[in-house]
């Protein structure tokens, strides 16, 4: 009896000095609000980084950008063009009704169509589908996608379309869907402060979301709030301060303030896009391989990374980021060696140097002085010249037409990490981002080759050996991967930063 | 003034609102390359939607019809629809005008009730250890960088004391429950009877807003000074203090009020320039007010936005500095329009 008395005393004490229950609330410091809530209309990384934590894909991406099925609990490659996916039953939508095939077919049908949004509107996302033709049900837990075209790349695509209820589209229409989100994500909508903040509570109901990640279940936190701060100083602030726990764009010149602070730390991770210098081999100068590779040993892409990126990027040696699928590991590296490129130029009839122009936009500005003063140093006597983005697209991404000009300095991006999406429009002849205007029928063949092999594993050795082949010719400079750095508070467990700069909540959890 | 004369003041504005609306306009039809191009940048639109896009923005008519469409809409406060947001852009500023509105109120509140006394005080006690003081923090105030100074603040009060928030206008979980009446969230609080929640929106606008009128209340610091110097030169002044009024009644009652005539024209017109201050606080604190969404815009060149916005911004100015006419020759009856 007594000892029950001091038990019952000893929690009555425990209860009062238990601390006021808050809402465990994680915020995250953003640089930009949302353009819109609506799943199917936007083309805007940071757009989908918020909705993703509302909607659930029928796949998904972990951090270390291996894919797993989502909404649906498993998926099969029946030809090079037919997937079939087959979808978990028991997911219910955050206003309770549950999750069919009809709706997934309706999600996807909807991007893909033309005016599939209604209203006569298309939307922007269906260019993310490529050949996707049609979407079919099958029975009443399987989906049928046909392509048009073998495309390899459907499943690494497939985790940037969320899935939505017909009902609740067909209820609110397009424009409703701006603002009114409602998915089956670990979160839902509470509230969007347009330009301020996106607030969204833990989904109870939640169906636990991949089952190839671990911690399924309901969220950890029960709110989270995207808070918009744009200027970068301030967000350091937030973070340095505990309004904030995860804060994206760190830069790099304040990540010793971060880890100096007792409450939060520094996150990296490799980003997705390739920074490299584009040649213009059709040009007199850099038809010669020889005049290519003077240009690679003259560039000290790691005093570069060092003084001006504040040593916050990892050196590449092909277009692919070292954490991308079909990556070659042994690539050989041109290192930094202006005698080399000296005795390169002479060979190829140039004892005395030659002359050129490097274009770029304003933003890469700094990158691209240093890259000419270093030139210069190995008689490549080199001008850069800044011009608007988009002129410079049409000046260089001629897709087969004339180039004038003789070096680039650009990036392309891959968020999937996979090469199809970045080697081939950049190498393959006259494609889209070929701003090089290389033309090599054998790597063609390579590409193509590969981009219709269903063999994951022989895919992936069909780029490695296209890698090979391209190193040695050179015809763009591979510089950089400029990593994504973001600031942590020490608070936050369970999460990690992803390739593709999403910022998935459903597993983070707060002290 | 007679009623005539502020009439005709006001059609003078019309050339004025006329010559601005073609400087807006010339600076899209004269951006280089084609602004629809542009606009889309990386992203991939429909040929359907280009088309859209261009049947927006008017591009398929010849110039001078195209200007006098652009007129005609803006009357109406159409300015076609923001690509970025995918909704009409008059809607996008609406949403964001309260928040820069009250900022703007506050701010130069704030500079109104610290500048004035100030000034005062450093007039009467001019060449003293105050005065100088005043003096050198009134050069300060204007030659500060606002996005220095606020960071700094949010450095001093936000990470160090740990008193004040970093950005935003509210925290979400205590502005549960509030009706908006007027979108003003000072007053909405007040009106719902929410004094945490004041106490809570008071602590987000405090520092964006000393930020913001930091320069106005230096500027208007050093005129009321120079102007009640000038004042308490004047006859009547010593003709009051031979009266033997006392030196408060002087100072407060008589002299202040003729020597806030040069400042109360000056504060309508810096009002005006607390709009482009906007854009660079609203930046730093995350306010989340028109300033920001047309630093936003022209980063992603959404024109139609800043097109917009920029008109508006000069509406307000000419609005002000006419107002700022009127108030005074209201004021000073002397000075005729």
């Amino acid at each position: 009896m007594k000892v029950i008395h001091r038990t019952i005393v000893a929690s009555a004490i425990a209860l009062c000095m238990a601390p006021a229950v808050q809402a465990q609330e994680l915020v995250v410091g953003f640089t930009r609000d949302a353009d819109t809530l609506d799943p199917a209309n936007h083309r805007n990384r940071e757009t989908e980084t918020i909705i993703r934590n509302i909607y659930d894909g029928i796949l998904t991406r972990s951090s270390d950008m291996q894919i797993h099925p989502e909404i649906a609990e498993s998926y099969t490659q029946v030809s090079p063009t037919v997937y079939d996916f087959t979808i978990r039953s028991g997911i219910t939508f955050h206003d309770g009704s549950s999750l069919t095939v009809e709706d997934v077919k309706f999600t996807l049908d909807r991007v893909i169509l033309e005016g599939g949004m209604g209203d006569g509107q298309t939307s922007p996302r269906g260019s993310l589908l490529g050949p996707v033709e049609s979407v079919e049900i099958v029975d009443d837990s399987t989906i049928r996608i046909t392509l048009s075209e073998p495309w390899p790349l459907l499943p690494a695509m497939l985790p940037h379309q969320q899935i939505v209820s017909q009902a609740h589209v067909e209820e609110v229409g397009s424009a409703g869907m701006a603002t009114q989100a409602m998915g089956a994500g670990p979160f839902r909508l509470a509230d969007w402060r347009r330009g301020d903040s996106v607030i969204l509570e833990r989904f109870d109901d939640y169906y636990g979301g991949a089952t190839g990640i671990p911690e399924a279940g309901p969220a950890c936190v029960e709110r989270v709030i995207f808070q918009v701060i744009p200027e970068s100083a301030s967000r350091v602030a937030a973070l340095l301060s505990g309004d904030v726990h995860i804060i994206n764009e760190l830069p790099p010149h304040s990540m010793n303030q971060v880890e100096n602070s007792p409450n939060a730390q520094v996150m990296t991770v490799n980003g997705t896009r390739s920074f490299f210098l584009a040649m213009n081999n059709e040009g007199d100068i850099f038809d010669d391989v020889r005049v290519r590779q003077a240009v690679a040993h003259a560039i000290d892409r790691d005093l570069i990374i060092d003084r001006i990126l504040g040593g916050t990027a990892t050196k590449i040696d092909g277009i692919m980021s070292p954490d991308a699928f079909g990556k070659n590991p042994d690539l050989p590296e041109y290192e930094f060696n202006p005698e080399r490129s000296r005795e390169l130029l002479a060979e190829a009839g140039y004892p005395d140097g030659i002359s050129v122009t490097l274009d770029t936009e304003g933003a890469l500005r700094d990158t691209a002085e240093a890259i000419a003063s270093l030139l210069t140093n190995a008689g490549i006597t080199t001008q850069v010249q800044v011009g608007e983005g988009t002129l410079l697209t049409q000046k260089w991404r001629t897709q087969g037409g004339e180039k004038e000009g003789d070096m680039y300095l650009t990036s392309w991006g891959n968020s999937t990490l996979d090469p199809f999406d970045i080697f081939v429009p950049t190498h393959r002849t006259n494609d889209r981002g070929n701003s090089a205007g290389y033309s090599n029928p054998e790597l063609d063949a390579l590409l193509d080759e590969a981009g219709a092999e269903l063999d994951r594993e022989r895919r992936g050795e069909l780029y490695q050996q296209a890698e090979a082949l391209v190193n040695a010719e050179v015809p763009y400079v591979y510089l950089w991967v400029p990593q994504d750095i973001y600031g942590v508070s020490t608070r936050l467990s369970n999460w990690s930063p992803s390739p593709d700069s999403r910022i998935n909540l459903h597993r983070a959890c707060l002290d | 003034m007679t009623f005539t004369r502020f009439l005709e003041r006001l059609l003078q504005l019309i050339p004025v609102l006329l010559g601005v609306s073609v400087i807006v306009f010339v600076m899209m039809a004269l951006t280089p390359g084609d602004p629809v191009q542009i606009m889309i940048g990386d992203q991939i639109v429909t040929p359907e939607q280009e088309a859209q896009m261009r049947r927006d923005l008017g591009l398929d008519r010849p110039v001078v019809e195209r200007f006098f469409v652009f007129l005609g809409n803006a009357l109406q406060f159409d300015f076609g629809q923001s690509f970025y947001h995918r909704r009409p852009v008059s809607e996008v500023i609406l949403e964001r005008l309260p928040a820069t509105i009250e900022l703007t109120v506050v701010a130069m509140l704030i500079a109104l009730f610290t500048a004035i006394p100030l000034g005062v005080l450093a007039a009467v006690r001019k060449n003293s250890i105050f005065d100088r003081i005043a003096t050198v923090g009134g050069l300060l105030g204007v030659s500060l960088p606002g996005f220095w100074f606020g960071i700094l603040l949010l450095m001093l009060f936000a990470v160090h004391l740990n008193l004040l928030p970093v950005a935003g206008r509210i925290n979400y979980g205590i502005s549960q429950g509030i009706t908006p009446y007027t979108h003003f969230l000072l007053i909405d609080t007040l009106l719902n009877g929410r004094f945490d929640a004041f106490r809570n929106a008071l602590a987000h606008i405090i520092l964006p807003a000393i930020t913001l009128g930091l320069p106005m209340t230096a500027i208007l610091m050093r005129v009321t000074r120079t102007a009640m110097l000038e004042v308490l030169r004047a006859d009547y002044v010593t003709f009051a203090q031979a009266k033997g009024l006392s030196r408060q009644r002087i100072l407060w009652r008589h002299a202040l009020k003729n020597a806030l005539i040069p400042t109360v024209s000056v504060a309508a017109i810096e009002t005006g320039s607390l709009l482009g201050g906007n854009m660079i606080i609203e930046t730093v604190f995350g306010w989340p007010g028109l300033g920001r969404l047309v630093v936003e815009s022209i980063f992603v060149r959404n024109y139609p936005l800043v097109q917009a916005a920029v008109l508006l911004y000069a509406v307000i100015y000419v609005m002000l500095n006419f107002f700022a006419d009127i108030l005074y020759t209201i004021l000073n009856p002397r000075v005729k329009l």
